[in-house]
This record gives structure tokens, C-alpha cells and sequence, in this order.
């Protein structure tokens, strides 16, 4: 690699080890905070750096691609390959936009060998995002394409593997076949098909004797993995008995033999073996669902909670959450186990309470956000918005100290907007029946803080997009981001606890007057409570530009350039209502002593969650 | 029998109707011919008389009350007598039809006009209404906007109402005369399909166009007529359906003898519109095409309209010399088959010849689909492969590129049974490279599928219902050989090549490929090899002279943010509008920010992307294309 290259990814992983909350150990708040504002300061040089490595040395070089040498495209790879190499990531946007400038060169010289390869890895790329959209089908489906496409074009070239003398490449068209059964399918049978070919081509003898060098038994053990993979991901559950046949031998290889072997061990075998083995089983109709749900309850009632494992994370948290899943889908189920609900609920957030140093955990993390998806609020128990501010708190303090500060400032600005204006936020039927005054105020303000604190609930799905991203955005990245506008909504409105709030995430980027912003299925007009979305959307922006998203969108601003800004922008991007109450000198101090204390409160809470402090968790 | 021998007898007899009551001044309305004969004036001044007159001496005259405002007068000569009481009730009898007749004509104008009148007033106080709503809130645009538009719906609703009422005035006064012009049938049912097709998809419901046996596609008549007949059923279909319901058009056409005998054998059209909707009774069946009348009930006294519709049509189908028929059951559906005498142009074929024995490549998971795009391209002598998937796709044009045996072109239908077919096009022209053909056949609205279409890299657009002639002249267009029979009534294949672009790129290799790039596009671009130069040529071109600059950044001399403010603050008229493109590797937001704030129009990130760059090219230089040609036609 060249130095340039070392120094970027030495510098995301400086990112890395910034974005995780520190600072028990200092003295006391004041220090704990100066530690903050240390660490911000660090994270934008560092994010400064890496933006002038790349402007100097990787532009200039993608710029002239065409006429690169080959030891600039070797190193160009080994570069790629360290920013993601399937597994772990440390920069797949930037990695998908070096992929995309290599092919478009191997294309135009007709680079087979190459070609080839870097379908693959364009492919791998795409995979990363689809995994992240995962619950989000509509947005997901546009990458799924994608990376299918790439895989395909790859794949097509078996019909050459005599003439392919490069052993890697006949790999990589062999990992594309299989790769193509990557992602979510309409219906288990597209996905079995698609599997069952790739096993043929695999155990043909004649491909194996072209390229006996090749792991074989592994790629066929993979594929089968892959037969037996997520098939709760399919749209349609319906399968035939040729592709229960076809799924049952795969069964049989990647766990039957596992789980026999465990017992002849005299061994349990882990959750993860289990479960999976049980679901299949009641996916291809072998069992019934309440059989799989008692199985599940088996597993999670024997999980060990001082476990800090992968396989303890998965008993304790991701088994749950699954369990939660088939409950959502199936409502009449949820009754009588309201109280074993509770309890695992419970058990789950002592767990992540006593885990030790949670934050750096990205697999607890992981498993706690697939527990949001599959959310069954009971009523008694752990409600989602509790579960959502953990999580904040925990694994993302920044988006916390955010949320926090556009609730609490959005709150003192509806009471300033109240005070002359008490009807104003009377499209909302809950606070046009109070009559009172001051409990009309409360309402307003209760309502704003929590809207705030849940806004960007869906940025949840790609925290890496926010908290490890050690330069500014590219297009696609902006676009993913865009999403989290959706995906909050999704959620929000999945949950009675949450719901009111769905609008708000779903609205606050959007336009005043509808020319510009997202997402197009936000329509201001008929959202009921819209003066609040416009509120939302004001304060989240004067925090964004002055303090929070600038490093990612590089638009920063002082606190009264913003507020001009948004003045200039009222009746375009913002409510005019709202930008011409900015106008007021009084009005602007106010919201900029909001910003600050609001700020600085979310920071003291965060400071007292480190063992020792005396304050709880917030609620 | 006594009684009929009687009222045969007696011919010297004549009635009037006379109406006249405490509120209405005295008016005959009726009087026949006998009664003239007998008094001696004619009928139009009998029914001009404003007040009553004594009859004549040698006339008897026998009243009898109709009803409390109207009276029968019946008027012998002296020397006659009611002869029967059977007679008297007999023309009674015959007097109160022609009495109930005209009233019901009468009240059918009245109904006409309450319905006119409520029909013309709902859009004309949501007009009102909404302006007022707008003034109120005039510092809000949306609600302003949302205002407008709703005062654009209900202007454009009543404008359609007092069309019709238009009309069928001039039919009923005879001022309206058909024109006889040559039209293409294949445009009319597109631009038939592009109206009607909104409108089913807001209630809901599945529009079938189908097209079946076309003989001629060219033909001569009156178009502007033809397509207000068949808007006007297929949007009564709609109308009169529930929502979520199922309409199937098909059209097709045979040969019959001419009914008049005189041109042999006449091409006809066969129209027919099917639908589930609510259906009419028998009786209203037998008043369809009346104007004024409307179905009466609940369900479709909701539903806005004049009932003139119907009239008008049956009114132009005569006028054609066409036949137009109607069955339909209460609650299960109507059908209207209509079929026109139409004049055939018959149109050169040689234009396909050389396309037989090329192969194309059909992607459309829909086995029906696929078999008419088949079948247009069989009869034709062109070979095809058909694929349902876009996997499948990829994986054959891959090793038909292989190969060295590329398709002419990849036909795209309307539905793969993987993903969506752009998420196809958009890859097979980053694959197959710029100048391979993707023709995109769909239902879809092209208005609404423009912009990501042809961002994904689909050349050429052909509607469904689906035409050969639109299909294979559309082909031939796009296919290299087919170049020098261009046609201008294909839509969307653009030309750039009266179109001035200018590179903007200091690197050699880069220019190259650009260049490659945009002449697979038809674009014949000028180089400069630096900002400065780029501004030196574009002061030295006369105003208006570049339609697209692409424009680097990074650059020797004078960098492209440079160029770009020199050129927005040059003394002349096109210095701000001609569209600057940074082409540039450096694609964070940031950056393509600041290209817009240089002056730059947009950004294309580098490597460059073919779809990308056509869709640039297809949208800002497809105006100017158009422009020119319009100034070449002078």
C-alpha cells in the first residue's frame, strides 16, 4: 500500500476507538466534558486528514485511472481490500466507489480476469448495504439488484472455466454463483432453486478435476449453509415438498451432524445450532409454531445471564428478539405469554446493564437492534421507547446527546410559540381538547421532547454511517442516510408507546413547501401534527450545522449564520411561522441558550450512567 | 268496432291545446293541421297568439280540461257534433302522449340544465372557494400550491363540461363536419391509453389494452373525432365502475364490404370496451343515446356528468358511417363494441428487410408479453431469445459478449420475474458498453418513467399497447445501419449533432475516452485543454453557440471552478444559462457543493458513467435538439 493509504486506515481506526463514549475516569463532570469537546476536536482533524489524503492521492488517481500503472492498481486493491474485506469494514463506501472506478477501466480494456474479480467484490459491497437495510425490503431491493447483477455477471463466466487458467478467478466465479442466492427472496423456492444449481455445479466432478486446487468441501459446505440460511427472509412462506427435500439434506450437513455429535459428547449444543436446526423445522412444516416457541423458551430459560460470549450475546439477546419476531407476526400468541415476555425482557436489559464494557461490543449491539425489530410491547413491561433510549445511551452517545438537545429545544421553543400563539399547535386532536393553559403547555412540551429524543430513531439501522465514517459523505452514503427517515418511521408507528412520534421521524427532513428534502411519502398537508414536524426539523437543523452532522456533510455554521440561514430559507425549507419568530433577537438568544444547555444536560446524564456516578440510567 | 268506424268518419275535426292559468298568460301549445285548416292561419302564428280570440261563427268549440292549466279545444264546423263519447276519449288519449312526450323532452332539458347547473356550480364554487382559501394564506407556498392545484382540477373538469355542451349544440345544428386526414392508429391509442390510463390507476382499477389482427396502422379520417369516441366510452367504463375493477380494451380491425357499395371491400375498426362495472337497466338501455339522459340512481347520480357523452358519440359513429352497440346487465358490466369504416394508406415496408436474420434479446417475464413482442418480430424474419429473469439476462449478453455474438438489441418489457427491468437496463449498460440498443416496451407512462429510465441507460421508449410498426421502426432506428432512414415521428431516440458541446479536460487519455463516450451518444464535442482555454473559446463563440460544457476541475492553467466564474460573469446573454457539468473524481457532498456554488449546474463523479452521461446529454441537450430542427424547418 502506499503511505497514504496506511494512513487513512490508521486513521479510521483512530475514528474507531474516538467514537466509543469514554471518560470514567475523569474527576468530575467538567473534566469529563472538556474530555468531550478533546475528543470532538480530535475525531474533526482527524476526519480533516483523511479528507486531504484522499483530495491529494486517491482522487488525482482515480481521475487518471485510464492510464494508472499496474503497481498503483495492485495497491489500489490491497487498499480496497483493507477498508473492507468482507467480513470486517472499516470504510465500505469508500471501498464500493474505488470498486466501481476499477471495473468501469476493466471493462473498457476488456480485463476479463479482472472484470471478474471485481464483480465480486463490487457484489460483496452491495451485500454490506443490503444487510443493513434488513427489515427496510423497499429500500433494500434496489441494492439486493445490484449486487445480484454483479454476482450474475461474474458467475456467467463459468461457461469459460477451461479457458480460465488463473486458479483465483475460477474461485471468485465459483463464490459468485453462490453469492447470488445472497439477499432477501420473494419466495424460499426462487432462493432453493437458485441454491440447488449452484450444488450442482459445485459437486460436478468435471469442474472439480479443472481446478482441483480449489477448497471444494468448503465451498459445498458454505452453499449448503446457505440453503439453510434465512429463509424466514423470503416474502412468501409457501415451499414444495422438493424444496423441503432439498433444504432437509443441507439440514442434515451443516447441523444434524453438529447436534449428533454434541451429544455424543455428552455436550449441549449451542443456542445458535438449535435454533436454527428448530426453525427450519418449522419452516419446511415439521413442527408447529407453538412447538418451535416452547423449544425457544427451553433455550432461553437455560441461557447463562454472566455469559458475555457470542453464543451467551445470542441465548441472552438475539434468541429473545427472534422469539419476540414470530410473536409480532403472529398477535393471538402474545396474551398468554405476556409475563414470560416481561421477564425476558427484564432478564435481557440486566444482562446489557451488567455487561462489561458493553459499548465495544458491535455483536451485543448488533443483537439489540435486531430486539428492536421484532419489538412486542405488552403494556406491563419494558415499553420500546425505554428500549430505544437504552440503546442511545449505551451504543450511540452522540446520537443521544443530538436527540436529547433537539427535544428539550424544541420544547422551549413551543413554549415561546405558545405564549403567543396558544392554538398553534391545535391540528393535533390530543392537545386541542386541553383547555388549560399551562397543562396545554406541558402536553406540547412532553410531546416535542420525546419527538426529539426518538427523531432519528432510524439511524439505528447504520450507526457505522454516523459514528465511524472518517470523512465527509459520498452520494450513495447520503442517500442510504436519507433513509433513516423511513426506517424511524417503521418502527416508531410499530408500537403503541412510540407511535405519536412516527410522523416527526418521518418528516423532519422534508420541505416546508414540498420542493426539496425527504422522503416523497411525507406530505405536509396531511400530516396531523405538522407544526411539531416543522419545529423538529428546524431545531434538528440549527443542531446538525452547528454542531453535529457537519463532519459528514461538511456544511458548518456558527449558531447566528445558521439562524440567518433558516431565516433566508423561511418559506422554502422552513416553516415561515416558525423562521419569522427567529427574527426576534430575544427569541434567537433563547433557542441558543436552549442548544447549549440541552446540550450540556444530555452530556451530564450520559457522565452519570459510568459506574460510580450517582445518578440512574435516565428514563 | 262501432266506435273506430265512427272516429274514422269524421275528418273535419281540429284540436289545440291550450295553456292558461292564474299564473300563466294564455298560450296554445299544440295545434294540428285540421284545426289550421278550420280556423284558416297558419300553425306558427296559431302558436304565436298571446291572447284568446273568439272563434269563428261557423265553429263550435268543445273544451275540455287537461288539467288544472291546460285544455283540449276540440273545433268542429257548425254542422258537426261530437258524435261518441268514445271518439272524445279516444283523442284525449291520443293528446296526452304527444302532451307527456313533449314534457318529457322538456323535463329532460330541465333535468339537464339542474344537473348542468349543479354540475357547473361545484367547480366553480371549489374555484371560488379555494382562491379564497389561497388569498388567506398567501405568505404559505404550499398551501398556496395545494390551492392551485386544486383549482386547476376543477377548471379543467368544468372546461371538459362546457366542451360537451358545445358540442352537441353543434351537432344538433348541424355545423359540425368531420375531417378527412391521414393518422396513424398506433399514436391514437397511445395518446388514447396516455389519457385514460391516470384515470383508471386513481380509482384502482386493471386497464386492458389489447391490440388484436392489425392490417393497416396508417389511415385516413377524422383522428380528433375517433378519440373523443373512444376516451368517451373507455372513461364512462371508468366512471361507472368501482373502484378496483377490471376494464379490458381491445381493438383490432377486419375487411367488409363497403356498406355504400361503392369502394369494394372497407377496412373496419373493431372496438370493443368491457367492463365489471355497475351496468344500466333495459329501459335505460333504450335511452342512451339521448342527449341529456342519464342513468337514474344512487350510485351514478354521484357520478359528474352531463349526459351528453353518449349522444355525442352515437352522433359521430352515424356521421362516420360506422354502427356502435351496447349490451349491458344491472350490476355485472356493459360492453360497447363500436365499429368504423376507415380508409387504409398503406406504407412502405422495405425499412425492416435489413433487419432479418439479427438477433434480439426479449426480457419480460410475462409469457403473453413476450409472445406479441415475438410475434411482431417473427413476421419480419428477425431472430429473438427470451428470458424471464434479469439474472438470466446477465448471464446470456455476458457470454454473448464472450462470444462476439451480441443481440442488435436488448428489448425490455414490462416486468422480469426478479427485479425491476431499469435495475436491469442500468447494469447491461455499464456491461455491454454505450452503444448497444435498450429499448424499454411498457404500459407505464413515459412522461412519468422518463427521467430514471433514461438515467439506467434505456435508449428508446415504445408504448403499449404495443404496435410493430412503433417497435421495428424504432429498432431500425436504433441499430446502426438503420441511421440513414431516420425518422422523426419515432419518439424518443434523441440526435445530438447539430448540438454544441464542449471537454473541458487537460489529460490526454481522459479526453479520448470522453470523446469516444459522447460520439457513441451522437455527440461531436470541441475540446479545451484547460479552463483558460475553455473560456477563451467560449468568448470567442457567438452567444448561444454551446449547448453543454463538460467541464474538469482540477486542471493546469485555469481550474475549472475558475473557468466556471469567468463564465457566469461574462458580459453576454448566455453566460449564465449555458449548463456546466464538473466532471471530477472528488465526489464528496462537499464537493459538489462547492461546484455548484462556482457556478457549476451539476456534478459527474469520475470514472465516468455511461448512464449518467447520457442521461445529461438526453436531458439538456434533447430541448436544444428539438430547437434546432425546428429553426432548420424555418
Amino acid at each position: 500500500m502506499q503511505p497514504y493509504q496506511e494512513e487513512y486506515i490508521a486513521n479510521l481506526k483512530e475514528i474507531s476507538l474516538l467514537s466509543v463514549q469514554r471518560g470514567q475516569d475523569a474527576p468530575c463532570f467538567e473534566a469529563y466534558l472538556e474530555g468531550q469537546r478533546q475528543r470532538r476536536a480530535r475525531m474533526e482533524q482527524v476526519v480533516a486528514r483523511n479528507m486531504s489524503l484522499l483530495r491529494e492521492n486517491l482522487f488525482p488517481l482515480l481521475d487518471r485511472l485510464f492510464e494508472a500503472e499496474a503497481a498503483q492498481l495492485v495497491e489500489l486493491e490491497e487498499f480496497a481490500a483493507a477498508l473492507f474485506d468482507g467480513r470486517s469494514e472499516l470504510d465500505v463506501g469508500l471501498f464500493r466507489q474505488i470498486y466501481r472506478a476499477l471495473l468501469s477501466r476493466s471493462r473498457l480494456q476488456k480485463s476479463r480476469n479482472d472484470m471478474i474479480r471485481q464483480l465480486y467484490w463490487l457484489g460483496m459491497g452491495y451485500n454490506c448495504l443490503c444487510t443493513k437495510l434488513m427489515g427496510l425490503e423497499s429500500a433494500a431491493d434496489g441494492y439486493t439488484s445490484r449486487m445480484r447483477l454483479c454476482f450474475m455477471e461474474a458467475a456467467a463466466y463459468l461457461k469459460y472455466f477451461d479457458e480460465i487458467e488463473d486458479s483465483g478467478t475460477k474461485g471468485y466465479i465459483l463464490r459468485s454463483r453462490a453469492n447470488v442466492a445472497l439477499g432477501q427472496f420473494k419466495s424460499p423456492s426462487e432462493k432453493i432453486q437458485m441454491v440447488k444449481y449452484t450444488l450442482k455445479i459445485m459437486q460436478d466432478k468435471e469442474y472439480q478435476e479443472k481446478a482441483p486446487e480449489l477448497p471444494w468441501n468448503r465451498y459445498i459446505y458454505m452453499t449448503h449453509l446457505q440453503m439453510v440460511a434465512s429463509l424466514s427472509r423470503s416474502r412468501e412462506r409457501a415451499m414444495t415438498p422438493q424444496d423441503i427435500a432439498a433444504v432437509m439434506e443441507s439440514v442434515y450437513i451443516v447441523y444434524q451432524q453438529q447436534l449428533a455429535q454434541a451429544q455424543e459428547r455428552g455436550e449441549r449444543p449451542p443456542a445458535r445450532i438449535s435454533f436454527s436446526y428448530d426453525s427450519i423445522n418449522y419452516y419446511c412444516g415439521l413442527d408447529s409454531l407453538d412447538g418451535l416457541l416452547g423449544r425457544m423458551e427451553l433455550l432461553m430459560d437455560r441461557a447463562e445471564d454472566d455469559d458475555y460470549s457470542a453464543d451467551g450475546i445470542y441465548a441472552m439477546i438475539s434468541l429473545p428478539a427472534f422469539y419476540c419476531n414470530f410473536l409480532q407476526e403472529n398477535p393471538e400468541k402474545v396474551p398468554e405469554r405476556r409475563e414470560y415476555l416481561d421477564s425476558l425482557y427484564r432478564r435481557a436489559t440486566d444482562y446489557v446493564e451488567r455487561f462489561p464494557q458493553p459499548a465495544e461490543n458491535e455483536t451485543l449491539f448488533f443483537a439489540l437492534r435486531q430486539m428492536t425489530i421484532g419489538f412486542v410491547e405488552t403494556g406491563s413491561g419494558l415499553s420500546y421507547g425505554d428500549l430505544l433510549q437504552r440503546l442511545l445511551v449505551r451504543f450511540l452517545p452522540e446520537m443521544y446527546v443530538h436527540s436529547h438537545t433537539v427535544g428539550r429545544t424544541a420544547a422551549a421553543f413551543c413554549r415561546i410559540v405558545l405564549e403567543e400563539e396558544p392554538g398553534f399547535f391545535d391540528d393535533m386532536d390530543s392537545i386541542r381538547e386541553i383547555t388549560d393553559f399551562r397543562q396545554k403547555e406541558d402536553a406540547v412540551s412532553d410531546y416535542a421532547m420525546k419527538a426529539g429524543l426518538f427523531h432519528d430513531m432510524g439511524k439505528i439501522s447504520f450507526p457505522n454511517l454516523y459514528s465511524l465514517t472518517a470523512r465527509q459523505w459520498f452520494e450513495e452514503e447520503y442517500e442510504l442516510a436519507s433513509l433513516h427517515t423511513q426506517i424511524g418511521e417503521d418502527r416508531l408507528s410499530r408500537q403503541p408507546s412510540t407511535r405519536p412520534y412516527a410522523p416527526v421521524a418521518l418528516g423532519h427532513h422534508a420541505w416546508y413547501d414540498g420542493s426539496g428534502g425527504y422522503p416523497d411519502s411525507y406530505v405536509r398537508l396531511e400530516c396531523p401534527c405538522r407544526q411539531m414536524v416543522d419545529i423538529i426539523g428546524l431545531v434538528d437543523w440549527l443542531d446538525n450545522v452547528t454542531y453535529t452532522t457537519h463532519r459528514y456533510t461538511g456544511m458548518k455554521k456558527t449558531f447566528p449564520e445558521a439562524v440567518q440561514e433558516a431565516i433566508r430559507l423561511g418559506g422554502k425549507r422552513f416553516s415561515p411561522l416558525l423562521t419569522g419568530r427567529l427574527e426576534d433577537p430575544a427569541v434567537e438568544r433563547k433557542l441558543a441558550e436552549a442548544l447549549e444547555g440541552s446540550r450540556r444536560e444530555a452530556y451530564r446524564r450520559l457522565y452519570e450512567t459510568f459506574p460510580g456516578r450517582q445518578a440512574p440510567a435516565p428514563r | 268496432m262501432e266506435t273506430e268506424k265512427k272516429v274514422g268518419a269524421d275528418a273535419q275535426k281540429g284540436y289545440l291545446i291550450v295553456e292558461s292559468g292564474p299564473d300563466r298568460p294564455f298560450r296554445i301549445l299544440y295545434a294540428d293541421q285540421a284545426a289550421c285548416d278550420l280556423i284558416g292561419i297558419s300553425a306558427e302564428e296559431l302558436l304565436g297568439t298571446a291572447a284568446p280570440k273568439p272563434s269563428p261563427s261557423y265553429l263550435d268549440s268543445a273544451p275540455v280540461a287537461l288539467d288544472a292549466e291546460h285544455t283540449l279545444w276540440i273545433l268542429n264546423s257548425r254542422d258537426s257534433r261530437l258524435r261518441s263519447e268514445a271518439e272524445l276519449i279516444r283523442m284525449n288519449q291520443q293528446l296526452e302522449e304527444a302532451l307527456s312526450a313533449a314534457e318529457a323532452a322538456n323535463q329532460a332539458k330541465s333535468v339537464f340544465l339542474s344537473n348542468m347547473s349543479h354540475d357547473i356550480r361545484t367547480p366553480m364554487n371549489a374555484i371560488a372557494g379555494m382562491t379564497s382559501i389561497a388569498l388567506s394564506h398567501i405568505d404559505e407556498k404550499a398551501r398556496v400550491q395545494d390551492c392551485l392545484r386544486k383549482i386547476q382540477t376543477a377548471s379543467s373538469h368544468l372546461m371538459s363540461l362546457v366542451n360537451d355542451v358545445l358540442d352537441i349544440s353543434r351537432i344538433d345544428s348541424g355545423r359540425m363536419s368531420l375531417n378527412d386526414e391521414l393518422f396513424s392508429l398506433a399514436d391514437l391509442i397511445h395518446d388514447v391509453a396516455v389519457i385514460v390510463r391516470p384515470q383508471a390507476a386513481q380509482k384502482g382499477h386493471v386497464l386492458r389494452l389489447d391490440i388484436g389482427l392489425i392490417r393497416e396502422e396508417n389511415l385516413c379520417g377524422d383522428s380528433l373525432r375517433l378519440r373523443q369516441i373512444l376516451v368517451n366510452i373507455i372513461g364512462n367504463a371508468i366512471k361507472y365502475t368501482p373502484d378496483q375493477g377490471e376494464i379490458l380494451v381491445s381493438i383490432s380491425q377486419y375487411a367488409a364490404p363497403d356498406p355504400a357499395g361503392e369502394k369494394g371491400e372497407r377496412l373496419w375498426l373493431d372496438f370493443v370496451c368491457q367492463d365489471n362495472g355497475l351496468g344500466m337497466s333495459q329501459e335505460f338501455l333504450s335511452r342512451i343515446f339521448l342527449p341529456f339522459e342519464r342513468a337514474n340512481n344512487s350510485t351514478m347520480s354521484k357520478i359528474e356528468g352531463t349526459g351528453l357523452g353518449m349522444s355525442i358519440v352515437k352522433s359521430l359513429i352515424d356521421r362516420m358511417g360506422g354502427r356502435i352497440e351496447v349490451e349491458s346487465q344491472e350490476g355485472a358490466g356493459s360492453r360497447f363494441r363500436v365499429q368504423l369504416p376507415l380508409t387504409p394508406m398503406p406504407q412502405s415496408r422495405s425499412s425492416y428487410e435489413r433487419l432479418a436474420g439479427k438477433t434480439v434479446l426479449i426480457a419480460e417475464g410475462m409469457d403473453g408479453r413476450a409472445e406479441k413482442l415475438a410475434a411482431c418480430l417473427e413476421g419480419e424474419g428477425i431472430l429473438f431469445t427470451r428470458v424471464k429473469s434479469a439474472l438470466d439476462a446477465v448471464a446470456c449478453l455476458t457470454q454473448a459478449q464472450s462470444e462476439g455474438r451480441m443481440p442488435c438489441a436488448l428489448f425490455l418489457g414490462q416486468e422480469l420475474e426478479d427485479m425491476p427491468v431499469l435495475n436491469l437496463a442500468s447494469h447491461v449498460r455499464q456491461s455491454a458498453g454505450p452503444d448497444f440498443p435498450i429499448l424499454l416496451i411498457s404500459e407505464a407512462d413515459w412522461a412519468q418513467l422518463e427521467y430514471r429510465a433514461t438515467r439506467a441507460g434505456v435508449n428508446a421508449f415504445v408504448p403499449c399497447p404495443l404496435f410493430k410498426s412503433r417497435l421495428l421502426d424504432t429498432l431500425a432506428k436504433l441499430t446502426e445501419s438503420g441511421r440513414e432512414h431516420e425518422d422523426d415521428s419515432v419518439a424518443n431516440i434523441a440526435d445530438y449533432s447539430r448540438c454544441h458541446v464542449l471537454l473541458v479536460e487537460d489529460n490526454e487519455l481522459n479526453q479520448e475516452i470522453a470523446l469516444e463516450m459522447l460520439s457513441c451518444n451522437g455527440v461531436h464535442a470541441e475540446v479545451a485543454d484547460n479552463g483558460a482555454m475553455a473560456l477563451e473559446k467560449f468568448q470567442a463563440s457567438p452567444e448561444g453557440y454551446y449547448d453543454l460544457i463538460f467541464m474538469d476541475v482540477q486542471m493546469p492553467v485555469m481550474n475549472g471552478y475558475e473557468a466556471t466564474m469567468h463564465i457566469r460573469t461574462l458580459p453576454r446573454a448566455d453566460a449564465e444559462k449555458v449548463w456546466i457539468v464538473a466532471m471530477t473524481a472528488n465526489a464528496f457532498v462537499e464537493d459538489i457543493r462547492t461546484a455548484r456554488e462556482a457556478g457549476m449546474n451539476e456534478h459527474l463523479a469520475k470514472p465516468v458513467s455511461m448512464e449518467r452521461l447520457q442521461e445529461i446529454l438526453h436531458r439538456q441537450l434533447k430541448e436544444t435538439d428539438e430547437n434546432h430542427s425546428m429553426e432548420e424547418k424555418g
